[in-house]
């Protein structure tokens, strides 16, 4: 009986998924068809010129892993933390300030989780203590230090050889391949695995899961929900940070005055995450599709002269259909309960 | 431009900072009070400022811009209900997927259309009433009418009972025979509308040209202005003044002070404002109880 409810959970999941994700893709047919192109043919570059380019897939994933990772924790103690963009500008530069200082990529990492880690915790206070709703703080966080790290990299940290960049991390301090991967993606994909051990095998992880599926519940339980709370987002922060960290030491190597590398990031991790329905294994196949996706439009407006922001709205329209599938599952589980109460 | 030193200037700045800001609070309002949570306000103003652009450029009638934007509200408005009334659908996740669509379609659909990446042609605007540098556009004067009838409406009619009690306890409303799904609908529909509007004045009355990043984050500092106004329309306008000044006030300071890099620490202004005014009004904040939770007949 368990056993059979656990295959039918991922069945359930499995279809959401595909389901969802060919909702976006039809979709996005539609509007290439209303531009003139053929979808297929679309199709077919887009994923061919992926597969070309697979060290930017990776690269480009291990950052957006990240981001759905910042996402997804704190969705798992029932929080939104739509600020992962912020935290990874904060990360980005606390990384790029230390290394300057330190070269040593260690380093770098850790100021950039410790950065990440500073910034959300503004939203996480504010919520726990104000009871601010974190869509609404994170997103002001998110404005506030995208112009104030420009600002810093205009004014302080300029390359006086390259106005619109930041001065480059010291070449000790840089991350780079082993074996044609790109090392962040290596790091990204075991602070994933990392995060699967901690939210599904130990105390931390299951409180602060407990607290997203019934407040109520962890309560009667003895659990405070304020600290796991305040923690899923801090741990979030650290990811995000970790990502612009890793963005900086391990693949621009320095930060350019629109923060154009980082810009956006943030926002593809939620899509992430709801992919990989908030599993961290999940998020790391999710993280490879949709920058695959990502990689193959830039491909696509190279050969074809397909604008690849429609990967970005397409990636929306998969967001706005994987909302629906919990009604498709309320609806099969209730349907299963009845039929369990009649037997 | 030459008298921008005085206050009156930086209120009558205010005065045509607030409208969108505004604007998309009331709609939201009417959304949240029949218990429907959108947070994809930004991306239905990013796209209705861009859908108002489009008409406003190929008939060059603002007014018409107006009504597209307008139409798009009640689109993305209907499809958003459909999926958190009748589908009970994540409300949240729905509203971010329409916020990322949007930052994606809108640069779609500007290099197609004027082969740009990141704004439009000038756009012939909506005329202002007033003298001289006081002068106000209509759709701030129809803001102010829109609050205060709005006010009336949810507290002072049936009507306006009916809707609030679908927000409160859904269950009692359905027993008294209020049609739950049709009234939430209905809200989540006609409020977008008004995000709407205030996207397509963005674009064809305050700018006058559309940009990709017109919007910056107003469709969230709306957001707030709707827990800070406590759920009521009136406050709703006190706080959509709060966040339009504080603009002005960054604005002002960005044209007289110039200076490149500073400019950029100015920007931050409406945003620490608003950061710090959810901090200190959000702990008396009551939102209706059934915010955001489907409702499912028995």
């Amino acid at each position: 009986m368990f056993a059979k409810s656990i295959r039918y959970e991922y069945l359930a999941t499995a279809i959401e998924i595909i389901a969802s994700a060919s909702i976006g893709f039809l979709l996005a047919s539609i509007v290439l068809i209303v531009l003139g192109y053929d979808p297929i043919e679309a199709y077919a570059v887009l994923f061919r010129s992926a597969l070309e380019d697979s060290h930017y897939v990776m690269a480009r994933a291990s950052f957006i892993l990240l981001t759905g990772l910042a996402f997804s924790i704190p969705a798992l103690a029932g929080l939104f933390n739509i600020g992962a963009e912020g935290q990874m500008y904060v990360g980005g530069l606390f990384a790029l300030l230390a290394t300057l200082y330190v070269p040593n990529p260690l380093v770098g990492i850790l100021a950039g989780i410790l950065g990440g880690v500073a910034y959300s915790a503004i939203a996480g206070l504010l919520r726990s203590y104000r009871n601010v709703n974190e869509v609404i703080s994170t997103i002001m966080l998110n404005w506030i230090s995208y112009y104030v790290v420009m600002y810093l990299i205009l004014t302080r940290f300029a390359n006086p050889m390259i106005p619109h960049m930041s001065r480059p991390v010291p070449e000790l301090a840089r991350l780079g391949d082993v074996g044609g991967v790109p090392v962040i993606f290596i790091i990204s994909v075991a602070v994933a695995i990392i995060m699967y051990v901690v939210i599904y095998y130990t105390k931390i992880g299951y409180t602060i899961r407990a607290c997203g599926l019934n407040v109520k519940a962890a309560q009667y339980a003895g659990i405070d929900p304020k600290k796991p709370t305040v923690l899923s987002v801090l741990i979030g922060g650290g990811m995000a940070g970790l990502a612009g960290a890793l963005n900086v030491i391990g693949f621009t190597y320095a930060i350019d005055v629109l923060l154009s590398s980082m810009h956006g990031m943030g926002f593809d991790g939620i899509g992430v995450a709801l992919l990989g329905r908030n599993h961290p294994i999940g998020i790391i196949f999710s993280a490879i599709f949709f920058s695959a996706l990502i990689v193959g439009s830039h491909g696509l407006q190279m050969e074809m002269g397909i604008i690849r922001e429609l990967a970005d709205a397409t990636i929306g329209i998969i967001i706005v259909a994987l909302a629906i599938p919990y009604a498709y599952r309320m609806l099969v589980s209730y349907f299963r309960i009845r039929r369990m109460r009649v037997e | 431009m030459a008298e921008l030193s005085t206050i009156a200037d930086l209120i009558f700045i205010a005065f045509g900072a607030m409208v969108p800001i505004t604007l998309a609070a009331l709609g939201e309002i009417i959304t949240e009070r029949a218990g429907v949570v959108n947070i994809g306000l930004e991306g239905i103003m990013l796209i209705s400022s861009l859908t108002a652009a489009i008409a406003t450029y190929y008939t060059d009638n603002p007014y018409l811009g107006l009504l597209a934007g307008i139409a798009t509200g009640l689109l993305i408005g209907f499809v958003h209900a459909l999926i958190s009334v009748k589908l009970k659908g994540n409300q949240i996740v729905s509203g971010i997927g329409i916020n990322i669509f949007a930052y994606g379609i809108v640069v779609v659909a500007l290099v197609y259309i004027w082969g740009n990446y990141g704004q439009s042609a000038p756009l012939s605007s909506i005329p202002r009433v007033g003298v001289g540098t006081y002068a106000v556009s209509p759709i701030f004067i129809l803001t102010i009418l829109l609050g205060i009838g709005l006010y009336f409406f949810l507290f002072r009619t049936t009507a306006g009972l009916k809707l609030r009690a679908c927000g409160e306890d859904p269950r009692s409303a359905e027993a008294m025979g209020v049609k739950v799904e049709l009234v939430r609908i209905i809200a989540t529909t006609v409020g977008a509308a008004f995000s709407g509007l205030a996207g397509a004045y963005m674009s064809v009355d305050y700018i006058g040209q559309f940009t990709k990043e017109i919007t910056s984050g107003r469709g969230f500092i709306a957001l707030a202005n709707v827990v800070f106004s406590n759920w009521n329309p009136l406050f709703a306008l006190v706080g959509g003044f709060i966040f339009g000044f504080s603009d002005a006030v960054a604005r002002y300071l960005e044209i007289i002070l110039m200076m490149p890099g500073l400019s950029y620490l100015f920007k931050t202004i409406p945003y620490l404002t608003t950061l710090v005014i959810v901090g200190i009004f959000f702990k008396r904040a009551r939102m209706p109880r059934a915010l955001g939770k489907p409702y499912i007949k028995e």
